[in-house]
């Protein structure tokens, strides 16, 4: 199957989510509207994407958004996809995928500690990582990492950095 | 047949490894350490030394470090650098973008101590060797 | 007088961190008697935040960093960072700096699975192995040495080639390391693999079939050894693979067995690789030089290597400054030990779970970044 029928497939089942497509030599590259996610990847895993390799954050805080990047590959066809979709920053939700590929659960835990994204149907979101942590989730952009180890582990002011206690 | 091919296969596997005592005697593989050591080769990647006349107290060495290892000290009235070999990472990236080659990363990979206060090297009376209080 | 059922209640067994079979990972396992229940794995003991790290450094302290990833395999990690942020910048590194590059990323994959060897041995009981392995790490540990000044840590690739160059010593050194490795290859055969004791353990044990393999997202020799032949340097090549011939080992039955023989037959691959790449070094240049606050290009970039353990991507997003937006790493090891390693215990004896865990080949600093 060439990146060409599954373009024209895509566009003809879902005409108005698909809001991107670039194609290169082995992978397709597809922006979407949030609301028909789920049944796009769904789609995809029928076609023949069955190798879930990845979710990804990116958390664009000038735009006010998250950016979710799925990453598929199909062994058969030796095609990679990646899907992504912004959902706004301030509840972030979103299907979980865990009912297509039981490999996803774990990536979507991580994500889940990591940003604060909540995937609906996850059967585990505990903490992955951490432990007894209390501030915002560590990789969003309003989290300064420097700040809070010079705080809580030095003393906290400029210069040749002394340890406390 | 099969049965014939079955035993002489479990034979060799299960004798097979007695073929290790052909290491009795060959000479062995560990060295005495500290009587005998392997010695670094010429270019790795130790201790620094820094040379004061060509030191121009730039402070790059400072910025590209990726720890934080490197911060100005002052000796003598000038102002050189002295590094903290507990947040090192030897990466060498001091060395590279030295300007005047002043701080190089010698061989020297013997460094033991009981007190944090000597991991700092810093320039005494001796040149620059780890500070003792 | 009749005795009745109160309670039927069951131990908790801690694996690891402290035990002798386990590296820096923790899991908790019910059990029934000898019978494993349920595993519930704990892992972050080594959790450092990298990519959070990453987005306060420029590129030259980047890829210092990047060796941290997974020390067990530190190459293909420097591999992953330097490419992505020089596909986005449209970079052409010499064609001697690519081929230094694979040489030593070749040598870090046999180092790599040597080390395997000898832990899996040390956690059956195979005391003599794990020694021996120990032993034969040293030959190519010398070599890093020589190449990059460091013996575990290389701290070697930069953005637009190599830092070193090799020299001809170098050349030499490794032609001898690859002959007495492959004499050493013979040994571990009838010493190891064919050890009556290690294949009694090894195989039917962690059976997993094709589909339930690609289901649970397995990559690398745990899912060549199902059968599936995914290898990222020949559907996806990169660098200088189109210019080598090498074979993808492939077995059929899905068992540990299976996976530790895939993994012996990548060894000798790789020997075959870096003889090839010896013998066809071009002269020139090995690097361009950039300055330390050479920002790349807004854009983003999706790169993807094999290293030892799987396949191991990097997502990179510039956004024209000198500091990268977002890293994110890719590893191998996330599903290898908290989706596949609990998925295969169930219903196996206290005994299996070692050799289960270590042919799955993890590795906890992989899995915590």
């Amino acid at each position: 199957m060439m990146i060409s029928d599954i373009e024209s497939d895509l566009k003809s089942k879902f005409p108005d989510s698909l809001l991107n497509v670039v194609s290169e030599d082995r992978r397709i590259s597809l922006l979407v509207k949030k609301e028909e996610l789920h049944q796009i990847l769904s789609q995809l895993k029928d076609i023949g994407f069955n190798h879930f390799s990845d979710v990804t954050a990116v958390d664009y805080i000038a735009d006010k958004e998250f950016e979710l990047i799925y990453h598929l590959w199909s062994h058969r066809e030796k095609i990679r996809a990646i899907v992504k979709v912004r959902i706004p920053r301030e509840a972030p939700t979103v299907k979980s995928v865990f009912d297509l590929w039981t490999g996803a659960q774990i990536h979507e835990r991580e994500d889940h500690e990591l940003f604060g994204i909540n995937f609906e149907g996850n059967p585990n979101l505990s903490p992955l990582f951490l432990e007894d942590w209390e501030e915002i989730p560590p990789f969003r952009k309003d989290f300064d990492t420097r700040k809070y180890v010079k705080e809580k582990y030095y003393s906290g002011e400029e210069g040749y950095p002394v340890a406390k206690g | 047949m099969i049965k014939m091919g079955y035993l002489s296969d479990k034979f060799s596997r299960t004798f097979a490894p007695f073929g290790i005592l052909k290491n009795l005697f060959k000479k062995p593989m560990t060295l005495q350490f500290p009587y005998e050591s392997l010695p670094p080769l010429a270019d790795y990647r130790g201790r620094h030394a820094l040379d004061l006349e060509k030191c121009a107290g730039c402070f790059i060495c400072s910025m590209i470090c990726p720890n934080k290892a490197i911060w100005p000290a002052e000796f003598n009235g000038r102002r050189y650098p002295q590094v903290d070999l507990g947040k090192c990472c030897w990466c060498q990236l001091c060395e590279e973008y030295c300007p005047n080659e002043a701080i190089k990363l010698t061989p020297h990979s013997m460094m033991v101590t009981m007190d944090k206060e000597s991991a700092i090297l810093g320039l005494g009376e001796e040149g620059f060797v780890p500070r003792h209080k | 007088m009749d005795i009745e059922e109160k309670e039927i209640a069951f131990l908790t067994v801690p694996f690891g961190p402290q035990h002798p079979a386990s590296g820096h990972f923790h899991a908790l396992m019910k059990v029934d008697g000898e019978t494993v229940l349920e595993l519930e794995p704990h892992p972050g003991y080594l959790h450092r935040g990298f990519e959070k790290l990453m987005e306060y450094r420029i590129h030259p302290q980047n890829c210092v960093l990047a060796d941290r990833l997974d020390i067990l395999d530190p190459f293909p990690c420097e591999l992953g960072y330097v490419n992505a942020v020089e596909k986005i910048a449209g970079l052409e590194v010499p064609k001697r700096g690519r081929y230094i590059r694979i040489i030593m990323t070749e040598l870090g994959r046999i180092l790599s699975h040597i080390t395997w060897i000898g832990v899996l041995s040390m956690v059956l009981g195979f005391d003599s192995a794990n020694k021996i392995a120990w032993g034969d790490r040293e030959k190519i540990i010398r070599l890093n040495e020589m190449a990059t000044g460091g013996r575990i840590y290389p701290c070697y690739l930069c953005v637009g080639g190599a830092r070193r160059d090799i020299s001809q010593e170098f050349v030499d050194e490794t032609s001898k390391a690859l002959d007495y490795l492959e004499g050493q290859l013979s040994f571990y055969d009838y010493f190891v693999f064919k050890n009556e004791t290690f294949v009694m353990r090894m195989e039917k044990v962690g059976r997993m079939t094709a589909e339930e393999a690609i289901d649970l997202g397995a990559t690398g020799p745990n899912l060549r050894a199902c059968g599936v032949d995914y290898d990222v340097r020949k559907d996806e090549p990169y660098e200088v693979y189109p210019e080598v011939e090498f074979n993808v080992i492939t077995r059929e039955e899905g068992d540990a067995y299976a996976r530790s023989l895939c993994r012996r037959g990548e060894i000798a691959e790789s020997i075959s690789i870096v003889r090839q790449l010896l013998n066809n070094l071009p002269d020139g240049a090995f690097r361009i030089e950039l300055s330390p606050v050479w920002a790349a290009p807004e854009g983003e970039c999706y790169f993807c290597l094999e290293a030892a353990r799987g396949e191991k991507c990097f997502h990179m997003v510039s956004d024209g400054s000198p500091f990268p937006y977002r890293v994110k790493v890719r590893p191998p090891s996330l599903s290898h030990s908290l989706v596949q390693f609990p998925y295969l215990v169930k219903g196996n004896t206290i005994a299996d779970v070692p050799a289960i865990y270590w042919s799955l080949d993890p590795g906890p600093a992989d899995v915590d970044r």
